[in-house]
């Protein structure tokens, strides 16, 4: 491999972060490489050069490439993904276009990242009221555990649930959890989903372009969206919405909806899935189509494969550096270790339990830590403790956690003061 | 130049500062240089997709840069205070109060948000009209065909007419939907008007405020789609109109980054939106524990889902612009004499007329008459054609449409516009509507 690939501080180059900042947050909003910036660049001065010819004309194709290309990835049928905005949005559709009814159960979890949990509990507090189900997560625990539990949970959810023949029970479930960071059992759940009858919407924000053995087809869960930007370089504003064809009649309509859209009705052509989310409103379109060339240039420095086996050992070898630094452990299973690893790593914060998360200690974390000491990473508080969560990249390095550590140090010692403890 | 200052020296790039210290371009062929169009290029269909202007560009690039350099800091730290600064110019422009106005990315996303916040009931009604953009009419067709089945009523506008024609049948059809035959419906059901103030095809100025008028005394919702009025209608003045909800796309006639438009929701009605679409982290149910009340509506808006922030960002860029080449009632007095002039200048080449010859319907975009039969329907082969035609062949564009029974263009007179693109415009139509009348005569031969 070429040195000017050479994964550590070597990668900073290929990236627009200040040379001033150390990011062990790329989980967050990622960080869009150079090469996709200077390939969106062109993109956009081929739109303002003729937007007319390029609307019209010339960007279906190219949509429809950047759409092959991340649906290689994930091993589904072109015509199963669509290119929506975010993971908000992705999601929103597929939980908005089902029909609910007061018969009906929507079950996320006490985890569930927080504007998804928002949206369920907009959907069950608006008429016909679907009931809520919150299945509970805390840890450490193990994925077996995880996985029995889910299993009764969606039983005692069917038992208790009236027995409507229409009625359906709809599961929204992280394919990765976002605080703390943990790779969820998910395709077992999707099985344990399709065994007990409940519908599966994965909410897969972290699992494009950190885990390598995506397979669509093979698991086939209902529903599933994954962000572009996170973890796969391409620019902020693009998610994979993934419909199996045995679903689509579900989604009717985009959000907003679209001109093409059409009612359903046994006398129409039915409009298929692409073409409903084809155009769904002017948009700055170098977004989705900064796929290609995220793609591309990941190809480049290795592929997924070597891009992740970095990521993945820093995040474990970054994180016990940073629990040394700060006295604490790393956040890990029950059971086996390892099982629940990303490039991502969740270290317990020298912060007592007893202080609660508020806006305002966000607040004080955000201006210490991001603004003054110019390292972040993701801070939350779980099961009694607060913790810290890194995201290892290819631009980072062993010494960033070293840096992140005694900055939190510092810190952590000014909020407990500030809150007495 | 208004509020936060992005820097604007950066290496190499437009130093939009230095640039607005010098005299701008005169409006017409000059007013190319600030713009990234191929210079071949005939555009006279800005009102579909927008333009950036290359100062707006520069100031877009360097947020993109401030962005890039520390994503956390920007959109967890810095980026509210940019909103504030955007919802507080547009707001001004609008005549409405910052606070009753937030930025989305586009039109369509604004109203599907509206319509969706609405809690419908069987026998409510949604108007739409004819010439509703057509996202808009499918986003009401669509809500009309799940439970609870809202009905719909469509207003038909057939053009050419007047104001007072339009206002008089107006006034009918809201009368005779509120004078329904089950009696009082407003005491039992609510009823939402979806009104254009610019409609789209053709491009012509509705009476929108009395239309407004006539359903404020009638009890009757409006949700009117402005997406082409900011920058191009002047005196909007919504503290004034008081429509219920109002949406503009900011990356058309204002010159912003497209992906930014704004959703005006006066401080009366802002209880109806009980989430944005996605929801975010924000939204207040009340089946949470801790209910208060519902979430005040900015606050709402500030972050649903990640996006690129830069286009949300850019309308105080796009101010700035349109100040330093002269301002609103300059711009537009240039662009509106244009698209009469033009208007006329290409009807007389095309052997045919303007829709709208009295000009009261004409802000900055004007309707001309193809030179092709009108009973010819409209089919996607020959929409594809005529766009082939004129984008490959002749390097120039403005939107064609079949309406009330003739052909039409609509061109989007701008400040980079003259009367001569109108001529060449002339000449690629021409062409164009004779490849299809060529192509129907082929299709009725091969299918005798």
């Amino acid at each position: 491999m070429a040195s000017k690939f050479e994964f550590g501080h070597n990668m900073l180059q290929h990236f627009a972060l200040s040379s001033e900042y150390t990011n062990l947050n790329h989980g967050s909003f990622g960080s869009v490489p150079k090469p996709v910036l200077e390939a969106s660049e062109k993109i956009s001065a081929q739109i303002e050069s003729n937007p007319d010819a390029f609307f019209r004309l010339e960007y279906q194709p190219l949509l429809n490439a950047a759409r092959a290309s991340v649906a290689k990835l994930i091993h589904a049928g072109v015509d199963e993904c669509v290119l929506v905005s975010n993971v908000a949005l992705g999601i929103n559709t597929v939980l908005r276009n089902l029909q609910w009814g007061e018969n009906d159960t929507l079950i996320t979890t006490n985890v569930t990242f927080d504007s998804i949990a928002r949206a369920a509990r907009h959907i069950t507090s608006t008429p016909p009221y679907p009931k809520s189900s919150e299945f509970n997560l805390s840890f450490p625990s193990s994925r077996s555990v995880i996985l029995t539990r889910f299993r009764e949970h969606l039983r005692s959810v069917k038992e208790s649930s009236p027995q409507s023949p229409t009625r359906k029970i709809v599961a929204v479930i992280d394919s990765v959890l976002s605080t703390p960071a943990v790779l969820m059992p998910w395709r077992e759940m999707v099985e344990v989903c399709r065994e007990e009858g409940v519908l599966s919407v994965i909410d897969a924000a972290h699992s494009i372009g950190q885990e390598t053995d995506i397979n669509l087809m093979k698991v086939s869960p209902d529903f599933w969206v994954s962000s572009c930007c996170k973890w796969l370089y391409s620019k902020r504003g693009c998610a994979v919405l993934y419909v199996p064809k045995r679903n689509q009649h579900l989604i009717t309509t985009s959000l907003p909806t679209a001109i093409n859209y059409m009612s359903p009705s046994p006398d129409d052509v039915f409009s298929d899935f692409e073409t409903r989310f084809f155009w769904c409103g002017s948009n700055d379109m170098t977004a989705p189509l900064s796929l290609t060339s995220a793609v591309k240039f990941r190809e480049l420095l290795g592929g997924e494969e070597r891009i992740n086996a970095y990521c993945r050992q820093l995040a474990l070898d970054g994180g016990k550096r940073l629990a040394h630094v700060l006295g604490t452990h790393v956040l890990e299973s029950d059971e086996h270790e390892g099982e629940f690893n990303t490039n991502m790593v969740n270290v317990e914060l020298p912060l007592s339990g007893a202080i609660k998360s508020t806006a305002d200690t966000a607040r004080m974390f955000q201006q210490k830590l991001l603004v003054e000491h110019k390292v972040y990473a993701a801070h939350f508080y779980h099961n009694g403790k607060w913790y810290v969560r890194a995201s290892a990249q290819i631009y980072n390095e062993i010494g960033d956690f070293e840096k992140l550590g005694v900055a939190l140090l510092e810190v952590c010692k000014q909020v407990g003061t500030a809150h007495n403890c | 130049m208004t509020g936060t200052k992005a820097k604007l020296q950066v290496a190499g790039a437009l130093d939009v500062a230095e640039l607005y210290k010098k005299e701008p371009p005169s409006f017409g062929h000059a007013m190319h240089e600030v713009f990234g169009f191929d210079p071949a290029y005939v555009n006279l269909n800005h009102g579909s997709y927008g333009s950036l202007p290359l100062p707006v560009k520069a100031v877009c690039d360097d947020l993109a840069a401030q962005i890039e350099a520390n994503p956390d800091k920007f959109i967890r730290v810095l980026n509210l205070a940019h909103q504030t600064e955007q919802r507080e110019c547009v707001a001004k422009l609008i005549g409405a109060e910052a606070d009753e106005c937030v930025i989305i990315n586009n039109a369509s996303h604004g109203i599907g948000t509206v319509l969706r916040n609405f809690e419908w009931h069987e026998g409510d009604i949604i108007i739409g009209t004819t010439t509703t953009y057509g996202a808009v009419s499918q986003a009401i067709k669509y809500l009309s065909d799940i439970p609870p089945h809202p009905t719909v009523s469509t207003f038909t506008l057939l053009f050419p007419t007047t104001h007072t024609t339009i206002l008089e049948h107006w006034r009918d059809h809201i009368r005779s939907i509120t004078n329904s035959a089950n009696g009082d419906i407003l005491q039992k059901r609510k009823i939402v008007a979806v009104i254009d103030s610019i409609a789209s095809n053709p491009g012509v100025r509705l009476p929108w405020k009395e239309m407004v008028a006539i359903c404020k005394d009638a009890g009757v919702w409006t949700v009117v789609d402005a997406a082409h009025s900011i920058g191009q209608e002047l005196d909007i003045n919504l503290s004034e109109a008081k429509p219920d909800f109002w949406v503009s796309n900011c990356h058309k006639w204002l010159l912003a980054k497209r992906g930014c438009a704004v959703l005006y929701v006066p401080k009366r009605n802002q209880h109806i939106i009980k989430s944005p679409i996605p929801t975010p982290v924000t939204y207040n149910s009340p089946q949470d524990d801790d209910y208060e009340g519902p979430q005040d509506f900015v606050k709402m808006f500030e972050w649903t889902g990640t996006i690129d922030y830069v286009p949300q960002l850019s309308a105080s860029a796009a101010l700035d612009f349109r100040q330093w080449i002269g301002g609103e009632y300059k711009i537009n007095e240039y662009c509106h004499n244009l698209a009469v002039a033009g208007g006329r200048r290409l009807a007389e080449l095309l052997g045919t007329s303007v829709l709208d010859p009295e000009g009261d319907l004409t802000l900055n975009m004007v309707n001309v008459e193809l030179p092709i039969p009108g009973e010819i329907e409209y089919t996607d082969e020959i929409n594809i054609l005529l766009q082939h035609t004129l984008l490959l062949e002749w390097n120039a564009y403005a939107a064609h449409f079949r309406h009330n029974g003739k052909w039409w263009t609509r061109c989007s007179a701008q400040i980079w516009n003259e009367v001569s693109d109108f001529e060449v415009l002339a000449n690629a139509f021409k062409d164009a509507s004779a490849k299809v009348v060529e192509h129907v005569k082929k299709q009725s031969v091969n299918q005798a």
